[in-house]
């Protein structure tokens, strides 16, 4: 054997060996991984949401959730079973990974019995006074934020990829976030979102476990440090592959003010 | 009676249905109650400061999913200190629906609201509407539910909805000892008389049809509609007799056919929805202000053109511009050759979106005349809300908003919902 067969075998043996070392990623790179996390072609859900102020007073909010994939765009739909003044009302999206098309949705008001469209730019509204912005509920597109790779950390008992991501957008709500994403899960675990005048909230992924081999978050927080409340959501039924309808993601279909 | 005859045939279609589906146990299971009660009371803001509005209501729904069918019943009861008229139970809304592999279909008493507009009715002519409280209520109380079978053909982004009306149903207006009801003053000298409202007799021939077509693309909604039905409000036609020192005027007051042709559309825009209606009457009875006839039959196209726009930080602004041209115009007509109206709405959530403080006003730029309603809507737990309001009008009294200036209102509502 050559000396340079030898040092390329040597060489290889390392790469199999430590393969971090092999080819070092990118915050981008991190991030299209957790965008591109398993997740089935279609998943149902349903979404406890419990509103904690500083007083400990508790509201909640409940949701079913459909979402199926479409390549990379995704459709989804949630209808709200609590508190009973918002019951039936519904909220289709059809989400798109380009991030110069903007969304397409609509919300559906029972008492009205009326579907409007309304603005698919408006992600950064709260949600139904939860600490979860619409952005952060849905797939906000890799490419809305610059992503740098700043360290790796555990967090949340996941080794960690630590990410700092700052918007685009200089418009964006956040002026930059911190991402701890799990290289066993592709998941986020821990973030810190920051406007310009420091640390607005906190968020940790509390329990996430594989299910039909799917990493699935059941349980997770969202701390606003700054309004002194917080959100604690919690996520059961959780269905995959089920064969959702496309007929399931239809403004006709949320008219009815029902979904299965 | 016939709607409480409805609601009952509806209930033993979902008892059959649970037998269908299986045991009475599972039935139960299938059915759902829910509704809301409220209470509002008003003072009035001139002298004597009486009250304007006083009521309670309960509304109760009742629901039933039985897989080929489901359906929903919902009822009211209310108890009306100011309008006593409006003291009782009433069914709202009976119907079923089956859906089917691209189609579904509704049959019975059912609310149905077309068009973009937010509280104006442009395309959206299907229910009629109730005035007994003029404007102030809460728009989904103003519509009423029809009698109506719906039928609906269901396409990826184009849905053909075909509706079929057997029982008319007028709009509901404020009349007698109720506040909200316009006294019409005549000349001295006149003797009037006034017939009952001539209404279509219930027959084949008599229903009304609707036909609307939708489409939902990527950043566009449209719509084209056409309705072939009668019109909700009655023409007055008057008749003039002269004689022995006298005037008697008879007024026989009397629906009339109608067809409107409608188109709509929404387009997003960034933080924005930009929303437009048009519709063209055609053949409606207009009021005049001569003595003999009282009507004259013309077309009219009624439009509006819409904004919503959501900034962020949970503020909502919706701006609307709306009017109606009368064609071929007669200048004894009472209404105006082109009536033009603005609304501005403006809403904000605070305290994490428990509290919403809103500010809506409608302004008629024809007489400048108004209505004004501030809001402070705060949910003190889940389901239970605490609304305080203020209902003011103004301008000329001679203005459809104007001449309830002395309706102008605080008033307080509290609404929970189970």
């Amino acid at each position: 054997m050559s000396k340079l067969a030898a040092g390329v075998c040597v060489f290889l043996s390392f790469l199999i060996c430590f393969p971090a070392f092999a080819a070092e990623l990118t915050g981008r790179e991190v991030m299209v991984l957790e965008d591109e996390r398993p997740d089935g072609d279609d998943r149902t859900s349903m979404i406890t949401m419990t509103l904690i102020n500083k007083r400990d007073r508790k509201r909640v909010r409940q949701v079913k959730s459909f979402s199926k994939d479409y390549g990379k765009d995704k459709k989804s739909v949630m209808i709200f079973r609590e508190p009973a003044d918002v019951r039936k009302t519904a909220f289709l999206s059809w989400e798109y990974d380009d991030a110069d098309r903007e969304d397409d949705k609509w919300l559906y008001m029972p008492a009205m019995r009326k579907t409007r469209r309304i603005s698919g730019a408006s992600k950064n509204e709260y949600f139904m006074g939860t600490d979860f912005t619409y952005d952060d509920m849905g797939d906000r597109s890799v490419d809305e934020d610059v992503h740098t790779l700043v360290g790796e950390e555990p967090a949340m008992g996941h080794d960690c990829w630590k990410i700092e991501s700052v918007p685009v957008d200089k418009e964006d709500m956040y002026a930059r976030k911190v991402l701890w994403v799990s290289k066993t899960a592709h998941m986020i675990m821990q973030a810190e979102y920051y406007d310009k005048d420091g640390l607005l909230k906190v968020y940790k992924a509390l329990e996430a476990e594989e299910r039909n081999g799917f990493w699935t978050l059941l349980s997770s927080e969202m701390n606003n440090v700054s309004r002194q409340h917080r959100t604690l959501m919690e996520t059961t039924e959780v269905c995959y592959d089920s064969g959702l309808d496309d007929s399931l993601f239809r403004v006709s279909t949320i008219q009815r003010g029902r979904l299965p | 009676m016939r709607v409480f005859v409805t609601a009952l045939a509806l209930v033993v279609c979902l008892a059959a249905s649970a037998a269908r589906a299986g045991a009475v146990a599972d039935f139960a299971d299938r059915l759902k109650l829910s509704g809301w009660v409220e209470g509002i009371q008003s003072v009035g803001m001139h002298a004597p400061n009486e009250e304007v509005t006083s009521r309670a209501r309960l509304r109760l729904n009742l629901e039933g999913d039985f897989d080929w069918i489901y359906g929903w019943i919902s009822a009211d009861l209310e108890k009306n200190w100011k309008i006593e008229s409006e003291t009782g139970a009433d069914i709202h809304e009976a119907w079923l629906e089956h859906v089917g592999n691209g189609w579904d279909v509704r049959v019975g008493r059912q609310t149905i609201i077309w068009g973009r507009a937010d509280g104006v009715q442009i395309t959206d002519i299907i229910c009629p509407p109730d005035y007994t409280e003029s404007i102030t209520r809460d728009l989904d109380e103003i519509r009423m539910p029809v009698g109506a079978a719906k039928f609906r053909l269901l396409g990826s982004t184009v849905d053909t909805e075909l509706i079929w009306i057997p029982v008319f149903r007028a709009a509901k207006l404020p009349k007698d000892s109720n506040p909200w009801a316009v006294s019409s003053a005549w000349p001295a000298g006149l003797d009037v008389h006034q017939e009952d409202v001539d209404e279509p007799d219930i027959s084949l021939e008599n229903s009304e049809l609707a036909l609307r077509v939708s489409a939902y693309f990527s950043g566009f909604d449209c719509s084209a509609s056409v309705f072939h039905g009668w019109d909700d409000m009655a023409a007055y036609h008057r008749h003039a007799v002269s004689g022995g020192g006298g005037t008697d005027v008879y007024i026989s007051p009397e629906h009339h056919r109608l067809t409107v042709l409608g188109l709509d559309f929404a387009r997003p825009w960034s933080d924005f929805v930009f929303r437009g209606e048009m519709a063209c009457y055609l053949g409606r009875y207009f009021a005049t202000d001569v003595l003999e006839g009282g009507v004259l039959q013309r077309d009219a196209v009624k439009w509006l053109a819409g904004v919503d726009w959501t900034p962020g930080n949970d503020w909502t602004v919706i701006a609307q511009i709306y009017g109606q041209r009368i064609l071929d115009y007669d200048d004894t007509l009472a209404e105006h050759r082109h009536n033009v109206t603005t609304t501005l709405n403006i809403s904000k959530d605070l305290l994490n979106q428990t509290l919403t403080l809103s500010s809506m006003l409608y302004l008629n730029l024809n007489d400048l005349d108004s209505f004004y309603r501030a809001k402070a809507d705060y949910e003190i737990s889940d389901g239970l809300h605490v609304i305080l309001g203020a209902d003011v009008f103004g301008g000329t009294r001679a203005g459809s908003y104007g001449q309830y200036q002395n309706n102008s209102q605080i008033w307080l509502k509290t609404k929970y919902s189970f």
